[in-house]
């Protein structure tokens, strides 16, 4: 700014700033342009791929697909084990989000509002999940699904899914319910409803974006878990959909691209669909649930 | 601590056992499914069997001193710590980078933001599976970009650097929208007046990111640092579809040797004990992550 001398009032602006201006927006718009092909390029290369026949994967390398088929869809759904992994990573996802949202609610409601012995137990349920990761899990969690005889039950995946999100889910509702303003439920009690009154009617309504994204980060979970669907099922009918892809990649190799593009796609779209009429709810729950 | 308030005593209708009974059932699941595994896998590491399905018998730390004469143990702790320290470098490098260029995204572009999130709800596998294609010797993207700049044909599954490199890239595309988050979050907490008066004195760009900008977000670094550290460290399913450990055990990290261990030799005690081993790494990472969050009073712990 200092090198311009405003002696005529009918100067354009000086060229200097406006260079600096330039040099700044092309400073920001390369790694912004960096950021977008970083993110969804790859995912456009998958999708692309998933349309291709086998041939064309490397004879038509294009983004666009000239001969664009259906063939590596095709070839997921007739697979044998895919229809039953997608069953199953759905009813795994969604009693996850179920039995997390009915647990977390009353406990985090008693952590927020309740002066309890074991109330500093909050501050051990937000270490956990970091200290003990479902990767550290999985083996012991393998030998005792085994002597308990509840290796390849969907039940026992819901169960130990809900376990490791527990805790997150938790310090989320607690947060929530602590801007809950106590004086509302004061008022209430006064009226004379019950605790159970208060929760079902004040509490909960209002905690009804936390409870959506609680279900969310928990069917998340859910969907993508891996370790644990390795440690916990041995039969093909009890697997999800991770599993699956990843046993696709192992029996197939690199022969049915296009099937292993489509299979990813397919296990990414439905979640993408969920996040994107969510996003403003969800977006802040993630992330301060996965940065806990 | 959160919750340091709670008082109740203006609030009737609930009995001195309500707080239990509201909180025992997680209390509870928690305890059985995440703490008791963890005695159990120390207790385990503690015994062996001589045949597959022969009864177990007291060996002591022997698991744990075998594990540490272990050649291919020892192997697979220092290709860990490569996995993780190139996590590091390419996630700290780009997290900061991207970082910058949103807080600097306005207007129409802060759809950016939303955007960055998305590989963070792909699953480890499908994210395997994406490198798999675009990082494919004979179609990939990758190598086909690379060509242009006189760059050819880079294997990059049977070249033991290169599926480090490509295992590392997987990782953090995976993890990355964490990090830039983290960062963003710091940026965005800058004094706008800070920034201004820096401007004022002449540092602008680069100078004014590296000197004013980067050591006001030291601590949201810090914990970025820790984060990607201990997700690296317990990434099982991206290493194991990208590249099975392989070549010739060039990617064969802690969980891949757990895996190998305990599913595939079907040496579960030893397993075990190596579980406990990742374990110590990540309670050190965790613990630590936990004490800086806490001293820099930062709202994500």
């Amino acid at each position: 700014m200092s090198t311009t001398a405003p002696t005529t009032v009918a100067t354009p602006r000086p060229a200097t700033p406006r260079l600096n201006l330039w040099l700044r927006k092309i400073g920001i718009g390369i790694p912004l342009l960096a950021l977008a092909v970083w993110t969804i390029y790859p995912l456009l290369m998958t999708l692309s791929i998933s349309f291709k026949t086998k041939a064309d994967v490397s004879a038509d390398p294009g983004l666009i697909p000239s001969n664009p088929t259906l063939d590596g869809y095709r070839s997921v759904l007739e697979r044998q084990g895919f229809q039953d992994a997608f069953i199953n990573s759905m009813v795994v996802g969604l009693g996850t989000a179920l039995l997390t949202v009915a647990l977390a609610v009353p406990a985090a409601y008693a952590f927020a509002r309740f002066r309890f012995r074991g109330r500093h137990l909050l501050l051990l349920f937000t270490l956990l999940p970091r200290l003990i990761p479902g990767l550290g899990l999985m083996v012991p969690l393998y030998r005792i699904a085994v002597a308990l005889g509840a290796i390849d039950q969907l039940l026992t995946l819901i169960v130990a899914f809900t376990a490791t999100v527990l805790p997150i889910a938790v310090w989320l509702f607690v947060g929530f319910f602590q801007q809950v303003p106590r004086e509302l439920e004061e008022a209430a009690n006064v009226d004379g409803a019950s605790l159970f009154t208060r929760i079902r009617y004040i509490v909960l309504p209002l905690a009804f974006p936390a409870i959506i994204t609680v279900g969310v980060l928990a069917f998340r979970e859910a969907w993508n878990e891996f370790n644990l669907v390795l440690g916990l099922t041995s039969t093909p009918g009890s697997r999800t959909l991770p599993y699956e892809l990843f046993l696709m990649t192992q029996t197939t190799g690199f022969q049915d691209n296009p099937g292993q593009a489509a299979f990813a796609i397919m296990t990414i779209i439905p979640f993408i669909f969920v996040y994107l009429r969510l996003e403003k709810h969800v977006v802040s729950g993630l992330t301060s649930g996965a940065l806990k | 601590m959160t919750g340091a308030r709670a008082d109740t005593s203006s609030l009737i209708g609930h009995s001195k056992s309500t707080p239990y009974l509201l909180s025992g059932p997680s209390i509870l699941m928690v305890t059985a499914l995440l703490v008791f595994p963890v005695v159990y896998a120390l207790w385990g590491s503690l015994y062996d069997v001589e045949f597959l399905g022969g009864p177990q018998h007291f060996v002591g730390l022997s698991q744990y001193i075998d594990l540490f004469q272990d050649p291919d143990f020892l192997w697979s702790v220092s290709r860990t710590l490569i996995f993780v320290a190139g996590v590091l470098i390419i996630g700290i490098s780009l997290g900061l980078v991207f970082a910058f260029a949103l807080s600097r995204a306005t207007g129409r572009l802060r759809f950016m933001r939303g955007l960055t999130i998305v590989p963070y709800l792909i699953s480890g596998i499908a994210t395997a599976v994406i490198f798999r294609l675009i990082l494919n010797r004979d179609f990939g993207e990758v190598n086909r970009v690379l060509s242009l700049f006189g760059i050819e044909d880079l294997a990059w599954f049977s070249n033991p650097t290169l599926a480090m490199l490509a295992s590392m890239l997987a990782q953090v595309w995976s993890d990355l929208p964490l990090v830039v988050l983290l960062l963003l979050g710091g940026l965005m907490t800058i004094d706008a007046d800070l920034l201004d008066a820096a401007d004022v004195d002449g540092a602008t760009g680069w100078k004014r990111a590296w000197k004013v900008s980067i050591p006001l977000i030291a601590p949201q670094l810090l914990l970025a640092t820790i984060l990607l550290s201990y997700q690296a460290l317990t990434s099982l399913g991206v290493i194991i579809a990208l590249t099975g450990g392989g070549p010739v055990d060039a990617t064969r990290t802690l969980p891949i040797a757990l895996y190998e261990a305990a599913f595939v030799e079907l040496k579960t005690n030893q397993a075990l004990a190596i579980v406990i081993v990742i374990l110590v790494f990540n309670a050190v990472l965790t613990l630590s992550y936990w004490g800086l969050s806490r001293r820099y009073d930062l709202e994500v712990a």
